[in-house]
Order: C-alpha cells, then sequence, then structure tokens
C-alpha cells in the first residue's frame, strides 16, 4: 500500500511545486518526524542545524523584498510555505518560531525599521544567524494589547524603556544565537477612550544592558522552541530602533498579527493534513474483528468529516492569503483612507480572524480523533499525534490572539460594532 | 549531393554509422537499413554470446536456451555470435548449449569490450548475414552494445524482456517480447514488426540453458572485421575492483535481512543475520525494540518509525509484524519470513515464509546461498 | 564549452496499475517528478561545471507533453542555464528510437554539445537504451553506467564507470553522450526558494517538430520501430507459500523458490 498522499498539487503553481518538493526532500533528510517527536521531548533551544537550515531553504521572510534580502513572495507563496512547514513539523514549534514569529513579524519589523535595523537585525535572521520576534504581551494583559504598562522615555537621543513583557516564543533561542524584539510601550498618556493611542514601537536587541530574561515557561506542547519572557529595566535604545512612527506601535501591532495569523492558520493546514495522511496508514492497515479499522464508519465518517474541514479551511487560507496580496498591494492601506479598495482591513482581519480561530481548533480536534482511532498507540510518543495535539493547542489558547478575542473581530464585522462586548 | 543530403547507396552501406561523424556538412543520417524491406531476406536466430577474459558469461547460454525453441517455432538456424581475442576455446560450449553456427569475430581490438568495436562487429555481421532476431542478455555490457546497434541500424530494440514468444502479425510470424515497466508494476507486450532483425536485450537468470549436448554439430564461421585503433574513441584507464563502499545502508540495499526480538536480546544473536547478508550481499536491518534494547543503532531500524524501504528481497527473521513494521516494508518486492509462531502477522505479508527456529534455519539457508554464490563463479 | 542534459518526467511512483478495461496505465492522480537518474545527471554536469575553468552553458532538454515543463523548471533551480522542452502532438508514442531521433535532432539545432549527459534510464519505462541512441544518431561515442565524472581536460573525459565486473576509468574525447548511473547514497542538490525563483526567470522554450525540421512520421508513434500491442498488470500475488517443516527442507524449498523467481 501506497503512503496516503492527501495534497492536490493542482492547486498550486509551477513555482509552488517546487517549493514544496524542496522543503518536502530537506525534511526528509533533516527532519523527518521522529526528529520531530525527539526535539519536542527533548526541548528547547531549536536546534541551530534546522534554523540554519531553513535559512538556507529560503523559507524565512520570503515576503520581504528582494533588495533587503528577501525572496519578494507574496502571500499566496509564503503562506503556502508555512503550510508545508505545518505539514512537516505537526508539533507547529516549526512554524510557531519561523513562520509566525520571524516571518509574521519579522517581515513586518522589517516595513517599519530604518536600514540600521534591516542591515544589522533583520537580513541576519533571514540567513539563520539571528532571531527576531515579538514581545507584547504582558503580565497584567494579553489579548487586552492597549491595557500594557511597558513605558518609554525619551533622553536626548536615546530611549529608556520600562517594565515586563511575558509569553515570548524564541528568547531561548534569541539568547543562544543573538537577536531582538519588537516591543511595545507607552509614549505618552493614556487617553480615556482611546487606550491604544500613545503605543510605540522599538526594535530592543536581547543583549541590552538592562533586560533580565526570566525562566523559560515549562509549556505543554511545541516544546522546541522556547517561550520565555524578559524584565526591561531602564534598557536605552538608539532613536533609530524605533519601528516607524511615535504612537503608532498599535497599528503596526495589528498589521504584524494579520501577518503572522495568516501564516499560523496556513501551518495549522498543513499540521492537519499530515495528521490525516498518517492516520489513514494506519487505520487502513491495522485490523480488528477481521477488518482495517477505516472500514468502520465511526472512523471512516470521522476522518470524511476532518479532511472536509481541512480542505474548507485549505480554501479559507488561500482566501486570506489573496486578501493580504491586494492589501499589500494598496498603498497607504493603514492610513485607513476611504480610497476604493478591494477589502478594507477591518474586513481582511476578520477573514484572518477566522482562520486564526479555526485552523487550530481543527488540527487540535484531527489529532485528538486521531488519538482515538489508534488508541494507545495514538497517545504514546511512538506516532506524532500526542505531539501535534499538544503543540497547536497554544494556537487555540493564545498565541498570537486567544480564540474568542478571535470570535470578538468577527463579531464585531459580522453583527456591527455596537455589540462589541467590551471596549 | 542532392538538396543538401546525401544519397547513400543502400546495398553498399552497412550502416556502421563511421560516415556520419566524419560528414562535413553534417548531411548524413543513418540509414533504416531494413525498414519494410522484404523480410524473406531475414533467417536466423541470434544470441549475442559475452565472454570476459576468456570465459563465456551466463547469459549466452540461457539465451540459447530460449533462442532454440523461437528458432524451432519460425524454421530457422539458432546462431550465436562470438567475439574476442583467442575465444575460439568457448565454440565447444556454445555448441552444446544448441547453436547451429557460431558467427566468430577475432582479434586485438575485441579483447576489451569497447562499444565502438563491437558495434562495428555487429553492424557488419547483421548486415552480411540479416538474421530475423537478435537477443543480447540484459547486461551493463548488453545494455550499451544493443541500443548502440539499434541506433546505428534504425531498429526497434526492446529492453530487459522476461518473456519471449512467437506471434502473428499480419500473416507473419513475429517476435512477442514481453517486458516489465514501473518497476515491475506493468507488463507490456511488444512487437517491432517492420524492421529486421528484430532485437531484444533479455533479463539474466530468466531463461534457462538447455541440457549441455556435447554432441552437437555446429558450423563455425570466421569474420574479420577490423576496426582501427583511431576507431575506437573510449581508452581504459584502469580496472577497478569492486569497490568496498563499507556497507549499503538499509533503504540503499536491494537485500535486506531483519531481526526482531526473536532473533535474541544480545548483539552475538545476530551475527546469523551478518553471515547470511555477507553471502547475500545484503544489509541487516531490525526492528524498533532492536533499537531500544541498544543492540543496534537507529539507522537500522526498518519500520514506521524507522526506515521505510522497498529492496528486491526482504528477509524477516523473528519479527512478528506489527502494523509499524509491515508499513514500513510495503515497497519490498519479495517478502520472506521466518519464524517460530505460524500465527505471527508477518506470515500474512510474506511471499513465503518459514514456521521454525530461525537459530537452525538462518544457518542452514547461508551455506545454501553461499554454495550457489560459488557455483555460479 | 556546451552540455546539453536531456532529462524526463516520470510519475512519482511506480505503484501504477494499469486500467483493465482500456489496457492503459492509470495516470489519475499520480504526480510527476523530474526522473531520478536524470536528476543524478543534471547534479553531475552542475558539479563539472562548477570545477571548470571555461564557461559552461548547461541546457536542459526534455521531449514530453507541455506539463514536462514542470521538470524543466526544476532543472533551471538545480542549476541549468536554460531549457528547451520538445512539445508536440506529433512526437506522442515515441519509442527509445523515435525518441532519440527527437533528441538528437534538437541537439543539432542547438548546434551540438561537447558533452551530452542523461540518465541511465528513467524509472517508468526503464529501457536504458536512449542514450546509446542518441550517441548512435549523433556519430558519437557513449559512456554508459558513469557514476562518477572526474575531469574534463585537454577536451577529454575522464570517468568512472560501471561494469557487469566491477568499476573501469575511461578516457573519451569531446564530444560524448554519458549516461549517469546515480552512486548509492547520493543525494541530490535541494533548490532552495530563491534558485527556484532564479530558474524561472532563466531561458526557457518549446520547440515543436518545425523548429527541429524532418518529417512528420519520422517523430512519434508513426516514427517509432516497437509497437506495444497490449500493456497489463502482472499476476496479482498469490498467497504466500507458507512452509511448516524441518529446517533442511524448508530451506531447500526456499532455495527452489530462489531460483525460479529468479531471486539472487
Amino acid at each position: 500500500m501506497a503512503k496516503t498522499n492527501l495534497w492536490d498539487e493542482r492547486d498550486l503553481t509551477e513555482e509552488q511545486k517546487l517549493f514544496k518538493e524542496s522543503i518536502l526532500d530537506w525534511a526528509e533528510r533533516n527532519l523527518p518526524l521522529d526528529r520531530v517527536i525527539k526535539m519536542n521531548r527533548e526541548g528547547h533551544p531549536f536546534p541551530p542545524d534546522i534554523i540554519k537550515g531553513l535559512a538556507d531553504l529560503g523559507v524565512i521572510m520570503g515576503t520581504v523584498p528582494e533588495e533587503r534580502g528577501g525572496l519578494g513572495l507574496n502571500w499566496k507563496d509564503q503562506s503556502l510555505i508555512a503550510e508545508v512547514i505545518g505539514y512537516v513539523d505537526p508539533s507547529i514549534a516549526t512554524a510557531a518560531g519561523f513562520m509566525a514569529v520571524s516571518t509574521g513579524w519579522g517581515f513586518t519589523i522589517d516595513r517599519y525599521a530604518n536600514d540600521v535595523i534591516r542591515e544589522k537585525y533583520v537580513k541576519p535572521a533571514i540567513n539563520g544567524d539571528k532571531f527576531i520576534g515579538i514581545a507584547t504581551t504582558e503580565p497584567g494583559g494579553g489579548s487586552d494589547v492597549s491595557n500594557f504598562k511597558c513605558t518609554g522615555e525619551k533622553d536626548g537621543d536615546e530611549w529608556v524603556l520600562n517594565g515586563e513583557k511575558t509569553f515570548i516564543s524564541g528568547v531561548e533561542e534569541a539568547k543562544k544565537i543573538g537577536g531582538g524584539y519588537w516591543v511595545n510601550v507607552r509614549t505618552g498618556p493614556k487617553e480615556p477612550g482611546a487606550p491604544h493611542k500613545n503605543m510605540t514601537a522599538f526594535f530592543v536587541p536581547i543583549d541590552s544592558d538592562g533586560l533580565t530574561p526570566a525562566e523559560p515557561y515549562d509549556d505543554a506542547g511545541r516544546n522546541a522552541i522556547s517561550t520565555g519572557g524578559f524584565i526591561m529595566e531602564d534598557v536605552r535604545v538608539p532613536e533609530e530602533h524605533m519601528l516607524g512612527e511615535k504612537g503608532k506601535g498599535f497599528y503596526y501591532t495589528m498589521e504584524g498579527f494579520d501577518n503572522a495569523r495568516i501564516l499560523i492558520g496556513a501551518s495549522a493546514v498543513g499540521v492537519t493534513r499530515r495528521i490525516l495522511e498518517e492516520a489513514a496508514d494506519y487505520i487502513k492497515e491495522r485490523e480488528t474483528f477481521g477488518n482495517p479499522l477505516a472500514k468502520y464508519e465511526g472512523i471512516q465518517f470521522e476522518f470524511v468529516e476532518r479532511y472536509i474541514e481541512m480542505e474548507a479551511s485549505n480554501l479559507m487560507v488561500k482566501k486570506v492569503a489573496a486578501m493580504q496580496d491586494v492589501r499589500y498591494d494598496e498603498e497607504g492601506w493603514l492610513a485607513r483612507t476611504n480610497k476604493a479598495q478591494t477589502y478594507s482591513p477591518k474586513e481582511i482581519a476578520k477573514w484572518i480572524s477566522m482562520i486564526k480561530y479555526k485552523v487550530p481548533h481543527l488540527a487540535k480536534d484531527t489529532a485528538d480523533d486521531a488519538m482515538h482511532w489508534l488508541g494507545a498507540a495514538g497517545y504514546s510518543s511512538e506516532y506524532i499525534f500526542e505531539t501535534a495535539w499538544r503543540g497547536v493547542m497554544s494556537y487555540c489558547v493564545g498565541a498570537e490572539g486567544g480564540a474568542n478575542i478571535q470570535k470578538i473581530v468577527i463579531g464585531r464585522e459580522t453583527l456591527g460594532p455596537d455589540y462589541v462586548p467590551y471596549k | 549531393m542532392d538538396d543538401k543530403l546525401a544519397i547513400v547507396e543502400e546495398a553498399l552501406c552497412i550502416s556502421c554509422g563511421v560516415c556520419v561523424p566524419v560528414c562535413p556538412v553534417d548531411a548524413i543520417e543513418p540509414v533504416l537499413m531494413a525498414k519494410k524491406a522484404d523480410f524473406s531476406k531475414y533467417s536466423g536466430v541470434w544470441v549475442f554470446a559475452e565472454q570476459h577474459a576468456g570465459k563465456l558469461r551466463p547469459s549466452g547460454p540461457e539465451l540459447l536456451g530460449k533462442g532454440r525453441e523461437l528458432a524451432d517455432e519460425v524454421g530457422e538456424d539458432l546462431c550465436a555470435v562470438l567475439m574476442g581475442k583467442d575465444v575460439e576455446a568457448l565454440t565447444g560450449e556454445l555448441s552444446a548449449y544448441g547453436a547451429d553456427k557460431i558467427y566468430m569475430v577475432e582479434g586485438e581490438e575485441y579483447e576489451n569490450y569497447s562499444t565502438e568495436a563491437y558495434t562495428t562487429a555487429m553492424v557488419t555481421l547483421i548486415s552480411k548475414y540479416k538474421p530475423s532476431m537478435v537477443l543480447y542478455g540484459a547486461t551493463h555490457l548488453g545494455r550499451d552494445l544493443a541500443p548502440s546497434v539499434a541506433g546505428h541500424l534504425g531498429l526497434g530494440l526492446t529492453a530487459d524482456c522476461t518473456g519471449l514468444s512467437i506471434t502473428e502479425v499480419e500473416g507473419r510470424k513475429v517476435l512477442l517480447q514481453t517486458r516489465p515497466a514501473f518497476g515491475g508494476n506493468v507488463m507490456a507486450d511488444i512487437v517491432c514488426p517492420n524492421t529486421r532483425p528484430q532485437m531484444a536485450t533479455v533479463r539474466p537468470h530468466v531463461m534457462q540453458p538447455l541440457e549441455p549436448d556435447e554432441n552437437k554439430n555446429t558450423d563455425i564461421i570466421q569474420n574479420t572485421i577490423r576496426v582501427s585503433s583511431d576507431a575506437i574513441k573510449t581508452e581504459i584507464i584502469e580496472v577497478l575492483e569492486p569497490e568496498d563502499t563499507g556497507e549499503i545502508s538499509v533503504e540503499e540495499s536491494d537485500i535486506v535481512i531483519t531481526g526482531g526480538r526473536g532473533v535474541g536480546n544480545d548483539v552475538e544473536s545476530f551475527d546469523i543475520l551478518g553471515k547470511l547478508a555477507l553471502a547475500m550481499k545484503g544489509t541487516v536491518g531490525c526492528s524498533r525494540p532492536i533499537v531500544e534494547s541498544d543492540i543496534m543503532p537507529k539507522s537500522k531500524q526498518v519500520g514506521q518509525s524507522g526506515k521505510t524501504i522497498s529492496p528486491d528481497l526482504y528477509i524477516v527473521c523473528g519479527v512478528s509484524g506489527a502494523v509499524q513494521h509491515r508499513v514500513g516494508i510495503r515497497g519490498s518486492k519479495y517478502i520472506i519470513a521466518i519464524n517460530k509462531d505460524p500465527k505471527a502477522p508477518i506470515f500474512e505479508m510474506a511471499d513465503f515464509g518459514i514456521v521454525g527456529d530461525l537459530k537452525k534455519i538462518v544457518p542452514l539457508l547461508t551455506d545454501k546461498v553461499a554454495e550457489k554464490k560459488n557455483s555460479e563463479k | 564549452m556546451k552540455f546539453v542534459v536531456c532529462v524526463k518526467q516520470v510519475p512519482d511512483t511506480t505503484e501504477v496499475e494499469v486500467d483493465p478495461e482500456t489496457g492503459t496505465i492509470i495516470r489519475e492522480g499520480v504526480p510527476s517528478v523530474l526522473n531520478a537518474f536524470d536528476e543524478f545527471a543534471l547534479n553531475v554536469a552542475v558539479q563539472l561545471k562548477e570545477t571548470l575553468e571555461e564557461d559552461v552553458e548547461i541546457t536542459a532538454l526534455s521531449m514530453g507533453p507541455p506539463q514536462a515543463k514542470e521538470a524543466l523548471t526544476k532543472c533551471l533551480a538545480i542549476g541549468a542555464d536554460s531549457a528547451i522542452l520538445l512539445t508536440d502532438r506529433v512526437f506522442a508514442g515515441a519509442d527509445t528510437w523515435a525518441t532519440a531521433v527527437t533528441l538528437s535532432r534538437a541537439i543539432k539545432k542547438l548546434g551540438g554539445a561537447d558533452v551530452i549527459f542523461c540518465g541511465q534510464e528513467a524509472s517508468d519505462g526503464n529501457t536504458a537504451q536512449v542514450g546509446p541512441e542518441v550517441a548512435a544518431h549523433l556519430g558519437i561515442p557513449q559512456l554508459t553506467f558513469v557514476s562518477e565524472i572526474e575531469k574534463i581536460e585537454d577536451k577529454n573525459i575522464i570517468c568512472k564507470k560501471e561494469t557487469d565486473e566491477g568499476f573501469l576509468r575511461t578516457r573519451c574525447p569531446l564530444p560524448v553522450v554519458i549516461a549517469c548511473m546515480p552512486t548509492p547514497g547520493f543525494l541530490p542538490k535541494i533548490p532552495n526558494m530563491r534558485e527556484i525563483i532564479k530558474g524561472k526567470r532563466k531561458p526557457y522554450e518549446e520547440w515543436t517538430f518545425k523548429d527541429i525540421g524532418g518529417k512528420e512520421e519520422d517523430y512519434g508513434l508513426e516514427g517509432s520501430e516497437s509497437v506495444v500491442v497490449r500493456t497489463y498488470s502482472p499476476p496479482p500475488k498469490g498467497e504466500g507459500i507458507i512452509i511448516d517443516d524441518e529446517p533442511e527442507v524448508a530451506v531447500q524449498k526456499l532455495m527452489d523458490y530462489f531460483e525460479k523467481e529468479g531471486i539472487l
């Protein structure tokens, strides 16, 4: 029996087919499933050879323009790459670290950074020599991004940053190979009714004086990449470390979330596809009561339902990636002008929230089903399912925005702003 | 020259192709010597009898065995073609294996195989004697020579046949060639109705030689075909001994011999598999529990969480055959299972299973295989 | 110097089946890939190019349906400098002879080549005939079962080739056709995303039979000398033979089975 193959290549462009082929060939040599299981058992830091391998493959920050060291890919291509990365590593550790964080946020950093940061941090991160990411969550607030306490005060040519950031992906990796984070701080008073104002984004190197990393968290899953935090005590960064304009950090952050969430949605499609393929191989082969498991409707129909949901999700991701391409073709979309656009940023954000909500849950539920189909074997680390299940759960509960926040965004865009439960 | 394409007198051309590279204006293309010509002039089933260092290779006798059957059916002579330097001693063997005639070409230039000399000689002989069929072994040599001859003469050629028989096309008896494609998953029946001779390379070890008949009468026809050393472009610099590339990995090996719990719980117990692997030129693999007991490294593990393999021959000893293992070996062409438990699931997949004590069976098998290999040398 | 690498797009599996009704191979849903032997040949050509001081242009050449462009796109990503697809209904159904006619005419139109690389065989047809037949058509020498190219010097190529006995080191003057046999454990280059994008920008052309000249009947099914009468699936694997007997008897029966099946 041939290995189950649930890909439909006819959806892909010629280049995308080759992207996929190269990543799969690379993974076969460097990141087979048993290594995925092992590196998640062993825990962070993320294997340096895999970081370098991903960079050499050219999958990190492909959307950055060619003249700045990227490949100038569109979002359709980058999300296909993210899908294949999720397929290759269903623990989602690789996608979390190098698609959502390094690519989704890295691309956004590149958009707003000046050439100093681009040369010193973005390019090396594209080459796998540094790790860059996002530090936005604080002990007092995750999804409520505007309710943050970190501050930035100008002192001569420098900015002095203070406060604490938590649940940051990749701190241990950045400590090990160098790099830094996008850090949001308040650079002015909190305005009543407009808490998102006066937020400013800075790029903060991990080795800055006054920055103390906390002990990394002991997470349930995707343990190959670290989650950590840090405290900033009078961390001084030069003016050129400011990303974009002062006071616009909230908008940039929303843009960064959009980029990261697209890639998470795409990765989760890949995770689901891999889980279904691996499970299919088992249920077609394993017999009970004289029949292969796949012959029993109790299992077959569950499998089919997950497959339908996966392909529906796949189409949604493709739609969202196409919307994002329209968005980045339009100059000035952030200015929220009334210019005729195919999609408004809010509409795009709604669709992005839909995939961010839907696909990780689908991946988690599919892993859950697969473990039921396999029984005890599925629960053991002999198979990928429990590793995937624990890993994708991180994107159900939070990471790039919690599940219920996505629903609030979708509710706002479908029922109207009058029904937003929290303002 | 007419319209910048040289006209070559067909009767004079032996289609050796020699004219092509020397023509300055690139005006000559190989002539299809026998395309839709009068096929009645073509008679004789030919077998190219390979020799190396004065010894006949097995493909010749094998092909003569099949050739005899074909020649009898079409009522033609069975002929062997023998090339080399001082190889007359081999004619006796070819005769005993059934050749009615032997066409010999001898000379310095034939001592070692070269595409150029052998192609020239073959093309000359075929053009001169006009056989209806020519069979070659699908060896490295045969698969180098036959397409070169076919290319020079404009003939159809069927590669690596596993079956040959006679069928009728438009009232004429033609050679029906059966060959596997897609690594054996598809079979194709092929004829070459429009050209003569019909040519095929035939997979070694498929056809059976006849019982040698020492009293067989055979005509030996000597041909002198000189090929100048200038015409032989390829030059042998060095003959390299078969390389010791270290052990081949389980994924790459054509023959994999795997052991599981049933073999034993220590490294020494696996020696019997190593010996069998040595005799068969195969590679030893193992099941997951063996890796977990640190008897063998992970790289040797066969199965879903180890290596997925598709060797030609998979011999699996003392492995019950859990689904994880079976999934990893589905691509194997032949699966031979040895296990003491007749209910072991591995037997469901096996082409050939032996129920019994592998500690007795494996050494016996090793001896038999070594015996067979020695007798072939 | 000019290298031409002849490649073929093949189904990504040999596990194909024959439709019992029509007798044709079921290709539906089977993805296509660059033939692994040809991929090896291209890798050898690209590596050789890197070792040579003089400029080398590598052209990947294929005959096939329009979708075979994908295989050539991969060649461009791996390191071919340009690619040509010979695609025409007239070429369809070609046997090895007609394929060799088509390829050699295209090579002539390209102005010839110093080295023509091809894979030893294709994983679908397994004939290993096209390379030597191209050599015969072009009237140049051939080296088959080549596993390694040592170097090109003074217009001679030196390489290692596999024979029935072992290996030979051989020397041959250019131009030459080299049929490459992958070495065990050989890992082909994996093109990265940047190389894939760059590959897409390299020169790519599609030629029909009008571009390479000759008559329609020289090509495809009509130009073929061998005719496939029928294709079919091999008889299904019967129930396995299970022997429960004395070890000596069982082993002898296994040896007989090896003999019958032509194993070993």
